[in-house]
């Protein structure tokens, strides 16, 4: 018996470094291009990595251009932004749907959803007018991070609803009763109770709103020129204009990815506690 | 940061400006501070007026110039929304040569002559429109006045692989093979046998015998073929008459004649010995499996001509390359030199200024600050682009050209044989239309006889959609 | 129930920027989609058409076509990633050593932006760079070139695809597991019930809400995909993985068609919200069942 149970772990981990590594090799592969020269690209591909011939050039040329650290500062702002801007306001939401008898709850909720629904592109250029045409004397939305922000929740703001709508569902409503009788504000209430009990859900609605708002490219691109531009649309360039320039393409997509792998690493074990989109009643 | 100091910089320089007495300081002497955008297509004599010229010019005038370069597809998008919306984001464009006509049909871009004629303090000195080379005159509205600075401009040549064709040992298994001399192609036939000789030396080496920019899902390959391939075979502007709409043979197009038929049915037959990568190319693919050597000829653009030619940190084939006029059937080089015809393609661009923008004043400046004589050398060294018919003399251009064999003089001497894209207002909507079929023929699931019939009446219909040919 | 007011008063945030940035556009969307209106038409202004736009839907093969890749590929990649999903989440409840490790190693796609993943993908499959085209000669003499094969597009684009977003069903699926309540199991294994008739009256009938869910998630998501087939073949060989997102982007931008392109959109969205509108439908209904 013990002896079947400890092949059977045997097994499960070898299972898992195989699949890890089916996941691992194509951004392992990415890896390898970035670190390689132009010349050494071609011929034979090898999945191990040649040290003797490794060079950083490609991260050093590319962190050391100051377009590229423009667009990452700004895709911080942004994602980071939205992301707190998001969690806030779906929280607030969501509480609202949980707690209070509203006259056609589950069609505004539906209809929320559909706001991630749509194809984005013709989207584009009703916004591009939006963006373009709201201004005050020379500001206009079009540009800016504080556009993006806000443009970002018309996907990330659904997704943060449904998510916290089953985390705020989940919290026994006679805390809060309970708190009103002790004469708490709505306020109070949120601050001090449903607050802390959502945090790790809050916690994943962040990250994962926080990861959209990061990936996003369509938007980014057309909406934005020289001050907003994020770190996907600086991809998508590097790939159209070095056209065939693998090395560096490979070396900008490591760094795209970096901060979101790192968010990940951080907070790997609470997202699946947090992903039950109100499906699971615990 | 970079911004910061060249806002420091250039109040600077306004503090100083009194002192310094030239035309460039004089004209923007009310301009201090004025902020203008532009956006182009990331190339490399882009990125030369993003590094070289905006920093020089923002030094003499104290004008700032935000300068977006973004890729081929959202350049056109958000230049032609810009204009048409009449936001004002853009104070000037670049315009490819094929786009210009679809701009001046709407009416989207300031006349260039008349601004200059009506404002003479804002003239710089050394500016003359007469200076350029006849690629300005596809800038040109009707009554001949210019709505586009020039910026850069190439013709698209046949390179091919000196080296390899000088080999002894090629020459002789060649002339073996084929009962001829080995030589860079002048004819077609003649294109194929090197093409098959030089894919079959080895089956697993990694050498083919031509290029062909055939992307498959990209309009790259619609380019080519309509641009490079179908002229040298005789059919011209697409095989589409504008005047009457039509591009079936039925109503007096070319498009699906049986010369345009063969043109594409040769072109597909290349991909036998293309490199697997030809279906997937665009321009930019095809200049770096020439560079990787990959290739023994092709048709490549010659804004990538130097420097596959010349940069040894980017190309393999430095110092190997050949350049020549690409081969032509019968007939079209007596066509070409009469101005019935051309031979392929005369690329480039031009930077115009949007009719919404708010700082044409500054805008006018930085035009003539670009088009002027003395920056156009360095320019050239750095982005193989020639606008101006003095740049061919310049000793740097004449250095490179010496290592490019010849592509400067090449294009000196024999360029009026090459034309831009056909005077279309509907360039962008019928390459649309059209390229589908292209790629199908590509992926082999149409004949090139199918695919030209079906992309000719898709032409028509979208022609017609848009109210053009008077019916 | 409290005060609805307040309620409404916290719900109006969300409401408010969501008809911004939703219903604005799509009103707009809307209108112009019963105008011809291309700004290089010989009439550069809108004009009114009717429902013309929708009429010509029908009979557009390129539309059809590109809908029912859309949907040819939505369904193959939600299946996939359920199953292998919900195999994933088993083998990753079972306790071993590095199990962390290997819970983030999987997650790890998910957090790539998809036009990173694209780039990924096409690093490993360019001809004369990439691994898969040089091996799947070498191995088994297939020649593996993207742009030239449309079934060798396709489903690249949909192991991609799993590759992606495999991990996200992984995660939820492991929620719903976690969450699976012990007595019935237990129940039905001292009844002598087969592990195969557990997993389909039990697991599977407690999972249903969190399958759902999954599915509808995966589904929106799906439908709307374009940046990562977009930089992996964009759309080709030919419109072979044009899905519907690509095409639109294909008809109004270099194409400038605003008018059909707009109606264009509006039936897909028509499409995907019927589609989730079943899915929501089912969810809610099994909700209320178990209040």
């Amino acid at each position: 018996m013990k002896h079947g149970f400890l092949q059977a772990r045997a097994l499960n981990v070898l299972f898992w470094l195989a699949m890890s590594a089916l996941t691992l090799l194509p951004v392992w592969w990415m890896f390898l291009v970035s670190v390689r020269t132009r010349a050494d690209l071609f011929g034979n591909p090898s999945f191990l990595l040649d040290v003797s011939s490794m060079t950083w050039g490609n991260y050093a040329e590319v962190l050391a251009n100051p377009t590229f650290q423009h667009y990452m500062t700004n895709s911080l702002i942004v994602a980071t932004s939205n992301a707190v801007l998001v969690s806030v306001l779906a929280l607030l939401a969501a509480y609202a749907m949980s707690r209070y008898a509203l006259i056609g709850k589950d069609n505004i909720f539906f209809w929320v959803l559909t706001n991630r629904m749509a194809p984005p592109a013709v989207f584009l250029l009703p916004l591009f007018l939006m963006f373009t045409g709201f201004r005050f004397g020379d500001w206009s939305l079009f540009d800016t991070r504080i556009g993006l922000i806000l443009l970002y929740c018309v996907f990330n703001l659904p997704f943060a609803f449904w998510l916290l709508q089953g985390i705020v569902d989940a919290i026994p409503k006679e805390l809060d009763e309970a708190a009103y009788v002790d004469g708490a504000s709505t306020f109070t209430v949120l601050t001090t109770v449903i607050f802390p009990l959502a945090r790790p859900g809050l916690a994943v609605t962040g990250i994962l709103t926080w990861v959209f708002a990061w990936n996003e490219y369509l938007f980014a691109s057309t909406l934005t020129s020289v001050h907003a531009r994020t770190i996907t649309t600086g991809l998508a360039e590097f790939v159209t204009v070095t056209g065939t320039n693998w090395g560096q393409l490979a070396a900008v997509a490591m760094l795209t990815l970096a901060p979101a792998v790192l968010v990940l690493a951080l907070v790997q074990r609470h997202i699946v506690a947090g992903l039950t989109f109100g499906a699971v009643k615990g | 940061m970079m911004k910061l100091m060249l806002a420091t910089s250039a109040i600077a320089l306004a503090l100083a400006a009194p002192a310094r007495a030239d035309f460039w300081a004089d004209a923007s002497a009310d301009l201090q501070g004025v902020t203008i955008r532009g956006v182009s297509e990331s190339t490399p004599p882009s990125n030369y007026v993003k590094d070289v010229l905006i920093p020089e010019f923002t030094a003499k005038t104290g004008i700032i110039v935000e300068y977006e370069t973004t890729s081929w597809d959202q350049m056109f998008d958000k230049a032609i929304k810009d204009m048409e919306a009449g936001s004002g984001i853009y104070d000037f464009v670049y315009i490819e040569q094929d786009i210009i006509y679809s701009y001046l049909a709407r009416d989207f871009l300031v006349n260039l002559t008349d601004m200059l004629e009506a404002n003479p303090d804002l003239q710089a000195p050394d500016f003359d429109m007469a200076a350029f080379t006849t690629f300005i005159d596809n800038f040109r509205g009707a009554d001949g006045d210019v709505f586009g600075m020039p910026m850069e401009a190439f013709i698209k040549v046949y390179l091919y692989r000196k080296d390899l064709f000088e080999e002894p040992a090629h020459q002789e298994a060649f002339k073996a093979k084929y009962n001829y001399d080995l030589a860079p192609a002048v004819t077609f036939d003649q294109w194929r046998d090197n093409a098959e000789y030089f894919a079959n030396i080895d089956p697993n080496d990694e050498l083919w015998g031509t290029t062909v920019q055939a992307a498959s899902g990209h309009p790259a390959s619609f380019y080519e073929f309509f641009e490079t391939i179908a002229p040298s075979f005789g059919v011209y502007n697409w095989g589409i008459n504008a005047e009457t709409a039509a591009a079936t043979v039925e109503k007096g197009g070319q498009m699906n004649s049986a010369e345009a038929k063969e043109a594409l049915a040769f072109w597909i037959s290349m991909l036998d010995y293309a490199p697997p990568e030809a279906t997937a190319s665009t321009w930019d693919e095809v200049a770096s499996t020439f560079a990787a050597g990959r290739a023994a000829q092709g048709w490549v653009y010659g804004e990538n001509a130097a420097w596959i030619a010349t940069n040894p940190e980017k190309s393999s084939v430095v110092g190997k390359v050949g350049v020549m006029l690409p081969p032509v059937v019968d007939g079209v080089m007596a066509e070409a030199e009469a101005g019935e015809g051309y031979i392929g393609y005369y690329d480039g661009g031009a930077f115009g200024m949007p009719h919404s923008s708010k700082n044409k004043e500054a805008t006018l400046l930085f035009l003539q600050y670009i088009g002027q004589p003395s920056v156009q050398a360095d320019w050239a060294v750095a982005g193989s682009r020639v606008v101006h018919q003095a740049t061919y003399d310049d000793p740097k251009v004449q250095a490179v050209d010496a290592i490019a064999d010849g592509y400067f003089t090449l294009m000196r001497d024999k360029g009026y044989l090459f034309r831009g894209a056909p005077e279309f207002p509907f360039h962008a909507q019928v390459r649309e239309a059209v390229a589908p079929f292209i790629y199908e023929a590509i992926v082999g699931t149409m004949t090139p006889g199918d695919a030209l019939d079906q992309a000719a009446a898709a032409a028509e219909t979208e022609m017609a959609n848009l109210g053009y040919g008077g019916n | 129930m409290r005060n609805s007011t307040t309620g409404w008063l916290l719900l109006a945030p969300t409401l408010f920027i969501l008809v911004i940035t939703g219903l604005l556009p799509f009103v707009y969307v809307l209108s112009v989609s019963f105008f011809d209106w291309n700004t290089f038409a010989q009439n550069p202004d809108p004009q009114y058409a009717g429902v013309n736009n929708f009429r010509r839907l029908v009979f557009d093969a390129a539309f059809l076509k590109s809908l029912w890749l859309t949907l040819k590929f939505t369904v193959f990649v939600v299946l996939s990633q359920l199953v292998i999903g919900f195999f994933l989440a088993k083998m990753l409840m079972r306790d071993m050593p590095l199990k962390g490790l290997f819970r983030t190693v999987h997650t790890l796609p998910l957090m790539i932006a998809p036009i990173a993943v694209g780039a990924t993908w096409r690093l490993l499959t360019v001809p004369g760079l990439g691994p898969i085209p040089h091996w799947m000669k070498e191995w088994f003499d297939i020649s593996y070139i993207l742009s030239r094969f449309p079934d060798q597009a396709f489903a690249t684009v949909v192991i991609m695809d799993i590759w992606h977003w495999t991990p996200l069903v992984t995660l939820t699926l492991m929620a719903g597991l976690s969450n699976l309540p012990e007595e019935p199991l237990e129940q039905a294994r001292i009844d002598g019930a087969s592990e195969w008739r557990i997993f389909w009256d039990i697991t599977l009938a407690f999972l249903k809400p969190v399958l759902l869910t999954t599915i509808f998630i995966r589904l929106m998501d799906a439908l709307r995909t374009v940046d990562e087939v977009w930089m992996l073949t964009g759309g080709g060989p030919g419109a072979e993985t044009r899905f519907i997102g690509l095409h639109i982007w294909r008809v109004v931008f270099p194409k400038t068609d605003y008018g059909y392109g707009s109606a264009m959109s509006l039936i897909t969205l028509y499409l995907t919200i019927v589609m989730c509108w079943f899915l929501y439908v089912a969810m809610t209904g099994m909700k209320d069942k178990t209040r």
